[in-house]
């Protein structure tokens, strides 16, 4: 299995001392993780992990349920701690320790189970958080009134939505999601990392992030896809990272390998 | 992000702006956890000026005396439930404000005594009983932070962290002082600022009117307040966004705590003595208020509205009672019932709306 791995990346490149399973970056990723291990006692959640997202790409990573797509996703967002390994950002050594420093190398993430509170309207929950205050703390509800229309008339045309005030416990699963990700969308700056974020979405709003997600790659920003719909991760992405049981099972980049060749990884290990 | 694309909702917003009033206030009470209760506020207050207007001799709820008697009141139990109230929209509990309360009174008048700040002594001093107010306000922020730390360290519910802590501290109490009264009688200005009378209007319920336009605008224009709703409200939403919840929750307890404190050392001004045991049961009528006027068990859910409004419907209630000459023990039985009533009436408009 190994062996074939390497075959698909650009061998040129890898160092002689390091095996590296599967494509090597081309130039300084915007993020890079080296070996990262997570662990809950004995069990191994994420096992020797190499994954990197390099400047304007779209990668979609994939893997069958519990193969660890979500804890490496919530690692580089700041909410896990890798229990070894590094993490590089732009080249350099980083931590990811809290949401503040993931914020700070420019990641947002969408979250599988959405990160909203119910009970908050939908405004507030935008900027959770990040509320546009001014020096002694003081929200500006009216500035995040206006700027909340703005969001949600932009990255995905919600169905239904049209009162920012609106409580999210009155939406529908797909709205929620909408929301999110629009959330996110407006905050991101270099890298955004989304966890299944079509689950609920129509096909219509699925569309209609997907395009999103390609058009944010021609303005330089990189995405993470996350997603059990491989004809959707075919669509958008440049390069597919199988994982499973918390290792990196096979990695090619969309023109070295066919969508039969991911399906068979992702069943098959 | 064009304009066009959000037009369709500035022109939602600007309709949603534009209804009429009476539909405006239609929403407002289906949509406010604190609608229901505003509505049975006005209810209630109307009934009774009908009754009192129609029954003078019998029912003398519109007398002055009444008016002075009940606003009186309601400001210790008011400000308590505040501190509670934000504490429960934040999503934890505090069983010991009670028990803080009697305790940090106590603390507070014997501070002032001992520094010479009895009116009656030979030259009573003006700054001691400051001195006794502010010592009981950080301590009681302390056992806030003390309580937080304890429930948030080890990861246990505030339910029991605070449950030992309301025994503790009434045990502390009676240790501390004993089971005899502390006298209170603070001298010049406090005795005014606290304790003085414009008409009907007591000092204290322009305190409580005071803490309370502050908790609102915290809970409603800080953007604290929006941590408190968001870490009551889902916990692991407000760490994946970046709040930290613990330093959140740490505040919400500190305030619980100094408002326990401020309630308990503003009734004893009005009393002029406290017993010890004076506060033991008012967490739960803390808690009773913040239900009824609409702060969910769950957190997440609450406005200072209906505190407010929460805390006048059980003194209203009870002031009529009193009225009626009914025993004391029906006063519990119809809080009881208002509890139950007032939560059955904010679920029902939830599951009506959704």
């Amino acid at each position: 299995m190994p062996e074939q791995l390497k075959q698909l990346g650009s061998t040129e490149h890898v160092p002689v001392d390091e095996p590296i399973i599967g494509v090597v970056p081309q130039g300084t990723p915007l993020l890079e993780l080296r070996s990262v291990c997570k662990r809950y006692g004995s069990f191994a959640a994420l096992d020797n992990v190499n994954f990197f997202i390099g400047k304007s790409e779209v990668v979609g990573l994939l893997g069958d349920n519990g193969a660890g797509k979500s804890t490496l996703v919530r690692m580089m967002s700041g909410i896990n701690r890798p229990t070894s390994g590094g993490i590089f950002v732009d080249g350099k050594a980083a931590t990811l320790n809290s949401r503040t420093e993931s914020e700070a190398a420019g990641i947002e993430t969408i979250y599988q189970d959405i990160a909203l509170v119910d009970s908050m309207s939908i405004t507030r929950n935008i900027f959770m958080g990040r509320e546009l205050a001014n020096r002694f703390g003081f929200m500006d509800h009216k500035r995040m009134e206006e700027e909340a229309i703005e969001i949600l008339g932009g990255a995905v045309q919600i169905s239904g939505i049209d009162n920012p005030r609106k409580e999210v416990g009155f939406l529908s699963g797909g709205q929620k999601q909408a929301v999110a990700i629009a959330r996110a969308v407006y905050f991101k700056r270099n890298i955004l990392l989304l966890d299944e974020p079509t689950s609920a979405l129509s096909v219509r709003e699925t569309e209609h992030l997907l395009g999103y997600v390609r058009d944010l790659k021609k303005e330089g920003t990189s995405s993470v896809l996350v997603t059990h719909n491989l004809y959707h991760a075919f669509m958008v992405c440049d390069r597919f990272v199988v994982m499973s049981h918390g290792t990196k099972v096979f990695e090619a980049a969309k023109q070295d390998t066919t969508i039969e060749e991911v399906t068979d990884h992702v069943i098959r290990t | 992000m064009s304009l066009s694309q959000s037009d369709h909702i500035r022109k939602a917003v600007a309709v949603y702006e534009a209804r009429p009033f009476a539909t405006k206030i239609a929403d407002w009470i289906r949509d406010r956890p604190e609608g229901g209760i505003a509505v049975m506020f006005v209810f209630v207050q109307l009934a009774c000026i009908i009754a009192g207007l129609l029954f003078p001799e019998s029912f003398r709820y519109l007398l002055q005396a009444n008016i002075t008697v009940t606003l009186k009141s309601i400001a210790p139990l008011g400000l308590m439930a505040l501190g509670v109230g934000v504490l429960m929209i934040a999503g934890e509990y505090d069983l010991s404000v009670g028990a803080q309360y009697s305790f940090l009174s106590i603390v507070a008048a014997s501070i002032c005594n001992s520094l010479g700040g009895d009116i009656q002594a030979d030259h009573p001093s003006a700054l001691a009983p400051f001195i006794g107010l502010f010592a009981a306000l950080g301590i009681g922020a302390l056992i806030g932070c003390m309580n937080a730390a304890i429930t948030l360290k080890f990861n246990i519910p505030s339910f029991i962290t605070t449950l030992g802590a309301m025994l503790l501290w009434k045990g502390a109490t009676l240790l501390y002082h004993g089971t005899t009264s502390q006298r209170f009688k603070p001298s010049e200005p406090f005795a005014t600022i606290f304790g003085g009378e414009l008409s009907v209007i007591h000092a204290s319920i322009i305190w409580f009117a005071i803490f309370a336009v502050l908790f609102y605008f915290l809970l409603q224009h800080h953007r604290l307040g929006n941590h408190f709703y968001a870490v009551g409200g889902n916990r692991s939403a407000a760490i994946a966004i970046g709040i930290n919840p613990n330093r959140t929750k740490t505040i919400a307890f500190a305030l619980a705590g100094f408002m326990a404190a401020f309630s308990g050392v503003v009734a004893a001004t009005r009393v002029g003595s406290i017993q010890p045991g004076g506060g033991l049961g008012m967490e739960l009528q803390a808690i009773a208020a913040c239900v009824i006027g609409g702060v969910a068990l769950t957190g997440g859910r609450g406005s200072i509205l209906g505190i407010v409004l929460g805390t006048a419907l059980v003194f209203t209630i009870q002031d009529v009672l009193l009225l009626l000459r009914a025993p004391g023990f029906y006063f519990d039985m119809f809080v009881g019932v208002l509890i139950v009533i007032a939560v059955i009436m904010n679920t029902a408009v939830r599951r009506t709306k959704s």
